[in-house]
């Protein structure tokens, strides 16, 4: 089996302070998708991920750090996704997840 | 001139600049769109114009816009309805023509001079013979009429007409419908009325005229006699200056789409103007609206094709709308006009599509994952991977089969690109596919096998793999049972099969799966099949409807393949094989499986 990054491991300790994060993209990322908040975070998506067996993409920490107000370098992170759908199949919470994708990247990017 | 002024009266004036306006719109429009065609259609219709082609098209009009064939098969009196009024009234206006034409010989007569003939020569009716006109345009007028009535009928109960729901209008399409209803009515009392004055007139017209003539005083005759030809002519009026901004422009619009079509004119990924004559050939008669399963199973009213096309034609077309659809391509199949619904539903996404960035995909170069040496080459693809058991078959078939396999992707692959297409990003989805066809050409493979018919679809649309066979995993197993090379033992399990659209209507490939099913058990079809049959509700082409929704198709869709009584449901798409799976009560597996289970 290859190692495959599951989103868990030791980050360097760092503090976000959420007053300074602008949560207005995040807010109506959220409200155009309710359903992302029912997101428990288990990281299937990115399991499951064809873009991330491949590459350094890991799509559990990227939609987090965007609902939290996260945005820098995470369009360009997004590119990487293929949309293939695997991690629509896998998610238990019923997250449409390829759709969240483009979301994301319309608020965030050139669309 | 003395003609001219012979033929005029007040009251044909809005006929006559009706009839002038939609010339011009109608002319306008046609010039516009054929100058902006790109230089390649251009050259495909300078190629075509001088072939048989043309001929095939001059037929093909006769039978779709005149005589409307394919409404007829799609539903009888569907086909009678809209027949009796646009056949029937093209035959009034060429035995209109004809019948003025045996009386006043070939001078010319303008147009209103035709139309209302009956207005300017009422004396005719006394001349020998003009009884055989009088009835054959009242029998004409009657079948028209006849067609009017079904249209009203079907306004109030459309299910009498075997459709559960009609389309929803917009503004001009409500004035243009309107007005069209009145004509024919309008155009009855006009000539009774005439009748009832100067005499004459058919079974119908002569009849209505005498009794009018009895009942009703001469004075009050005379007074209401100009105002109902008034009344016939602005009806015609109004609905000749709304026809070209309303569902009508499909009148006009469907016979240069058919010439077009025969010289090989396509819609594409990206949008052109050619286009336009598709969104416009759209009579908006709703026949997409029941094959939905959006609206049958969701109750969503405002996506379907009839919907899109309107929202794409007048510019108001929003993503959300453009994004929800399965692309599951039932409605297209049933479309009367034969437009390319899912390629122009397609390319509405395209226009949204960001462009991709130098780098984006750059991780893909050199990526080689495959193993083996064969030169069959397997493609599982994405979904595959989710169902490993597929996987796991396909190497059990191959084994038994001795057939020596290059695996593209057992150890993670790069996608096909399709899915990346379905959301309108054409030309990021092209960097994967030039990956995934250099790793083709590297391993110098004579055949591709794949078990997803979302990546068989993309192979042999959108790959250009010369050389190379691409053929979807059902077709290499019934290629091998055919040739003797696997001999899978049939039992007595009952199956019945799920045609996966892309594999159905996407490719074309309906009998090579029920031959491999047939070879291991029996095979029991299900009240949607083949061309008609259901979608699973899992398709990647919608980005819009949630988790809920998608299971709610599902269910419906497999209580159906549930109630053939089957042991087994068989599928041959790993994503319609994960929706099944979550729906349904009993086994749902795939083709290889079933198959790889059967071989000794």
């Amino acid at each position: 089996m290859r190692n495959i990054n599951f989103g868990y491991g030791i980050s360097r300790p760092r503090v976000i302070n959420m007053d300074n994060n602008d949560l207005r993209k995040s807010n109506a990322i959220i409200a155009e998708m309710p359903e992302l908040q029912a997101c428990i975070g288990c990281g299937s998506c990115t399991a499951s991920c064809t873009a991330g067996n491949l590459t350094d993409f890991n799509f559990r920490k990227l939609h987090t750090s965007v609902r939290r107000g996260e945005y820098k370098g995470a369009y360009e992170e997004l590119s990487k996704c293929m949309l293939c759908g695997k991690c629509r199949l896998v998610c238990p919470r019923g997250i449409n997840t390829r759709g969240l994708v483009m979301l994301i990247k319309r608020k965030l990017g050139d669309f | 001139m003395d003609d001219i002024l012979l033929y005029f009266a007040p009251f044909t004036i809005p006929f006559v600049v009706g009839t002038l306006f939609l010339f011009i719109a109608v002319g306008v429009k046609w010039v516009l769109w054929l100058m902006r065609l790109p230089r390649v259609d251009k050259l495909l219709i300078r190629r075509g114009i001088f072939t048989r082609q043309t001929l095939i098209a001059v037929w093909e009009v006769i039978r779709e816009s005149l005589l409307h064939v394919r409404i007829f098969k799609h539903n009888p009196v569907l086909g009678y309805m809209h027949a009796s009024l646009a056949f029937g009234w093209f035959l009034l206006i060429a035995v209109g023509w004809i019948e003025t034409t045996v009386y006043l010989g070939a001078d010319f007569v303008p147009l209103q001079g035709h139309v209302f003939f009956k207005y300017f020569a009422p004396h005719l009716a006394l001349q020998e013979h003009y009884a055989v006109f009088e009835q054959l345009m009242d029998a004409l007028l009657l079948i028209v009429l006849s067609g009017v009535m079904l249209a009203w009928f079907k306004r109030l109960r459309s299910k009498a007409l075997g459709m559960r729901r009609t389309t929803k209008h917009v503004l001009f399409d409500r004035i243009a419908l309107s007005a069209l209803w009145f004509v024919f009515p309008a155009r009855l009392v006009a000539e009774s009325l005439t009748v009832a004055v100067y005499g004459g007139g058919g079974f119908l017209t002569g009849s209505i005229g005498g009794w009018l003539a009895e009942v009703v005083p001469a004075d009050v005759l005379a007074m209401v006699y100009e105002p109902a030809w008034w009344f016939y002519s602005c009806a015609l009026g109004v609905f000749f200056v709304a026809m070209p901004f309303s569902r009508y422009m499909h009148i006009l619009t469907e016979i240069p789409l058919i010439f077009l079509r025969r010289w090989s004119l396509r819609p594409n990924k990206e949008r052109r103007s050619y286009d336009n004559f598709e969104v416009e050939a759209c009579s908006r008669c709703g026949i997409c609206i029941d094959p939905c399963q959006l609206q049958a199973d969701l109750g969503l009213n405002d996506t379907q094709s009839v919907y899109f096309l309107r929202d794409r034609r007048y510019n108001m077309l929003s993503l959300k709308i453009a994004n929800n659809c399965l692309m599951c391509g039932r409605c297209e199949a049933k479309c009367p006009v034969g437009i390319n619904l899912n390629t122009l539903r397609l390319n509405s996404r395209a226009k949204r599509r960001n462009i991709p960035h130098e780098g984006r995909y750059r991780y893909l170069q050199g990526i080689d994952r495959s193993s083996g040496m064969g030169k069959v080459g397997y493609f599982a693809g994405c979904m595959t991977s989710l169902t490993p058991a597929v996987q796991r078959s396909m190497e059990r078939i191959f084994e038994a089969a001795g057939e020596e396999v290059w695996y593209a992707d057992r150890d993670g692959g790069v996608c096909c690109g399709r899915p990346l297409m379905l959301s309108g990003e054409t030309d990021a989805a092209r960097k994967m596919m030039e990956s995934n066809r250099a790793l083709f050409r590297k391993h110098e493979i004579t055949t591709l096998v794949t078990s997803c018919p979302i990546c068989l679809k993309v192979f042999k649309e959108e790959y250009h793999l010369e050389g190379v066979e691409v053929l979807h995993h059902t077709e290499y197993i019934d290629r091998l049972i055919a040739e003797g090379r696997i001999t899978p033992k049939s039992d007595n399990t009952a199956y019945t099969y799920h045609d996966p659209c892309e594999l159905g209507r996407g490719c074309g490939i309906y009998d090579a799966p029920r031959r491999v099913i047939g070879a291991v058990g029996k095979l029991a079809e299900p009240k949607h099949t083949r061309r008609d049959a259901l979608c699973c509700g899992s398709s990647l082409a919608n980005t819009v409807i949630n988790d809920g929704q998608q299971l709610r198709i599902a269910q419906r869709m497999t209580a159906e393949l549930e109630a053939t009584g089957c042991d087994t449901i068989v599928t041959a798409c790993p994503l319609c094989n994960k929706a099944i799976a979550r729906a349904a009560t009993r086994p749902a597996r795939d083709i290889a499986e079933i198959v790889a289970k059967n071989i000794e």
